[in-house]
């Protein structure tokens, strides 16, 4: 009982170095709100959707120039 | 200059969605959708909204571009086309965010948090908090920290965008940093 509680006294223990490992590698500093926003930015991802739309949509204004799928096609 | 992550254009193979565009239209495309979207997420709030944003951003680009004659960087050219349909987009949908009660002159006065580091516990609650405080910021200078963090443009760049002078952009950039500041830290 007693080595059952040491084990988990243990455990518990480990686990906290791990959340405490775990916050400091998530915290960060910024040293201006520009940096802030320029690492905000960073983490944005454009979502692949836009590009797939707006082909489409350019392809609906006008005929895709011949060099266009001549390139794609490898002419 | 130097060169931020948000700048950094991607080669094709890591963004395979941009093949089948035009070539040039394409290279534009890569180097600057990233900071368009960005752009368009922080001023409308709703990444919904900025997907369609900046579709029709980079439309209305391809359909203009040849009247695109140089005289300014494609970027800051791309940002007063995003600028000007995000505005159209805030007065069509009502949602012109105004600094809700607060009183300019008060923050000017408080302590100044501003020119402290602004510790961020949560990587992963960043981009809502960011987000909090932008929408109770007054347009103006959520605009202008927005572009003068995109290290890619100058300060008179930024003044044209904005329409009006260097000194007037950095002025009124103190008050934008010490207000964003003290709104951020309340977040926690």
């Amino acid at each position: 009982m007693k080595h059952r509680t040491r084990l988990h006294s243990e455990q518990e223990q480990q686990q906290t170095v791990a959340e405490n490992q775990a916050r400091q590698t998530a915290s960060r500093e910024f040293a201006t709100v520009e940096e802030l926003l320029r690492h905000d930015a960073a983490q944005t991802t454009v979502p692949p959707g836009i590009a797939r739309r707006l082909e489409k949509s350019i392809g609906q204004t006008q005929p895709l120039p011949q060099s266009w799928w001549k390139s794609l096609l490898g002419l | 200059m130097v060169k931020s992550p948000v700048d950094e254009p991607l080669l094709d193979e890591e963004r395979p969605e941009t093949r089948s565009l035009a070539p040039d239209f394409a290279q534009v495309y890569q180097e600057h959708s990233r900071a368009i979207y960005y752009l368009a997420l922080r001023l409308l709030g709703d990444p919904q909204k900025a997907e369609d944003a900046t579709h029709d951003v980079f439309l209305k680009a391809f359909r203009k571009l040849d009247q695109f004659r140089g005289q300014a960087a494609v970027r800051t050219w791309l940002y007063r086309i995003a600028i000007n349909h995000c505005r159209n987009l805030q007065v069509t949908w009502h949602q012109r965010h105004v600094l809700s009660g607060a009183d300019e002159a008060v923050w000017d006065h408080t302590a100044a948090p501003g020119d402290s580091p602004l510790r961020v516990l949560e990587i992963k609650e960043l981009g809502r908090r960011i987000q909090t405080v932008l929408d109770a910021l007054p347009e103006e200078y959520r605009l202008l920290l927005l572009l003068v963090a995109d290290e890619e443009l100058s300060y008179e760049e930024v003044g044209a965008l904005t329409e009006q002078t260097c000194d007037a952009v950095r002025g009124k950039l103190h008050r934008a940093r010490k207000l964003f500041a003290a709104l951020f830290q309340k977040t926690e």
